[in-house]
């Protein structure tokens, strides 16, 4: 299934990115980013679903929140989003 | 045992907070090292320990909240990260040890706002005529851990801002009872232990960083962020929380604070300090006895220092103590406090109290004391 992974710089940042998405009614989950999609080792990411992404990117935005990337799952693969 | 020693830590907690660490112990391994339940579950109570702290101090972010060991700890942090080797600090006449040996420490020319003790207007008028827009740093305790003078931070933030010199609060004696608004201070930290006013457990301290102020590392190490990058990552908390964090100490803290925001800090204040006044009006009527109180216990937080003609210190608070009543004597790590009120010679006996402590246990102590002075 096609979503997203805000990748975020701390797992502080994560929440404080969860909190404000969770204020904007939008579904997310936190956990660890695949290694494979962070050259500075390791981080966290936020998951939503596709349909989500830009009223997410408002919310976060609104609040001052800036992903470090973001990429996009399509059939098993990810590929980055440019911002 | 009467515990009047809640300035150096309080020892009666909430049940809450016991509870909060065994849970701890039992459910949570360590945060930002992993996304399994037992990590995230850790993550999450370190991150609401540091939103309530984020709310109760008035900090923008929940970053700025770091975790530390001890307000020394933290001190020492926000010290070393303003105060270069020789650099410039002032610092008020009633500092602890945790503020003077950093800046000895760093051979820093430290110049001294002394004041009369509970001389508020003193105090500012002090670090109005030290403070120049060279002074890499201003210190200064919120409250004094010897005395419980509170001194005038707002009128000193006002005088750093004015003249764009950072300021260092130190709030080990004011956590939890007094308010304190990071933001509209405009201090480049606030430093507290978790363990005394917050009513968490030992080994729990929290340095609040101002957002523009940089930061210098004491420790590096595993962050669990960058993890490539072989320098600190440059933002908060990573930046400051090297190793792995005193999870079953934060979920204790976290449950002291939530105690602390139920119970109203501005309410335990109150009765704190009417405590303190019970006690100082009651030993002044004692004959020989010194008490470092202003009679009506303005610019005076629930801490009282006194001394007894002919009794030594530590001799009268070792007999306290073997009458069940825990005291603190002697110069209480600020030596700094006792020469600016004039008590470095004989030291004091510190009483100091916490939201456990009743008007009863006072009177109990009044009666223990009465009786050794005879």
């Amino acid at each position: 299934m096609e979503h997203y992974l805000i990748i975020a710089r701390s797992v502080t940042y994560a929440q404080r990115m969860q909190r404000a998405l969770d204020r904007a009614g939008i579904r997310c989950q936190i956990f660890r980013a695949p290694r494979e999609l962070t050259e500075t080792g390791c981080a966290y990411a936020v998951r939503i679903q596709s349909m989500d992404l830009t009223a997410a990117l408002q919310a976060l935005y609104r609040e001052s929140l800036n992903p470090v990337q973001i990429f996009v799952s399509q059939r098993g693969f990810y590929r980055e989003v440019d911002l | 045992m009467i515990y009047f020693d809640s300035a150096a830590t309080t020892f009666q907690k909430p049940r809450s907070v016991a509870a909060a660490m065994q849970d701890a112990m039992a459910t949570m391994s360590s945060p930002g090292r992993g996304g399994y339940p037992a990590a995230m579950h850790a993550a999450d109570t370190a991150f609401d320990c540091r939103s309530e702290l984020a709310d109760l101090y008035h900090a923008q972010s929940p970053e700025q909240v770091v975790f530390t060991s001890s307000a020394t700890h933290g001190l020492n942090i926000a010290v070393k990260s303003l105060v270069p080797p020789g650099g410039k600090a002032v610092i008020s006449g009633y500092e602890h040890n945790a503020v003077t040996r950093p800046l000895a420490a760093l051979g820093a020319k430290t110049a001294i706002a002394s004041a009369p003790l509970f001389e508020s207007a003193a105090v500012t008028e002090a670090f109005d005529h030290l403070v120049t827009p060279d002074t890499d740093a201003v210190i200064c305790c919120h409250v004094s851990n010897v005395f419980g003078f509170v001194q005038p931070v707002e009128e000193i933030a006002q005088i750093c801002q004015t003249r764009n010199v950072p300021l260092i609060i130190d709030a080990s004696q004011s956590a939890g009872l007094l308010n304190l608004d990071l933001t509209r201070l405009g201090a480049a930290f606030i430093a507290m232990p978790g363990h005394k006013g917050l009513y968490g457990p030992q080994g729990t301290g929290v340095l609040l960083c101002g957002q523009a102020t940089p930061v210098k590392t004491l420790l590096e190490g595993g962050t669990g962020s960058l993890s490539i990058q072989q320098e600190m990552p440059d933002f908060l908390p990573d930046r400051l929380e090297a190793g792995t964090h005193n999870m079953p100490g934060i979920a204790g803290l976290l449950a002291g604070i939530r105690y602390v925001r139920q119970h109203d800090p501005a309410a335990i204040c109150g009765r704190e300090r009417r405590l303190a006044q019970f006690a100082a009006e009651s030993l002044r009527t004692m004959p020989g006895i010194q008490v470092y109180a202003r009679p009506d216990l303005t610019a005076q937080a629930g801490v009282v220092s006194f001394t007894a003609a002919g009794h030594d210190v530590e001799a009268l608070a070792a007999a306290l103590g073997e009458r069940g009543v825990a005291v603190r004597a002697g110069l209480h790590c600020a030596p700094l406090a006792h020469r600016t009120a004039g008590t470095l010679e004989s030291g004091t006996v510190r009483l100091s109290f916490s939201d456990f402590n009743t008007r009863e246990e006072v009177y109990q102590f009044l009666i223990i004391l009465r009786e050794l002075l005879r």
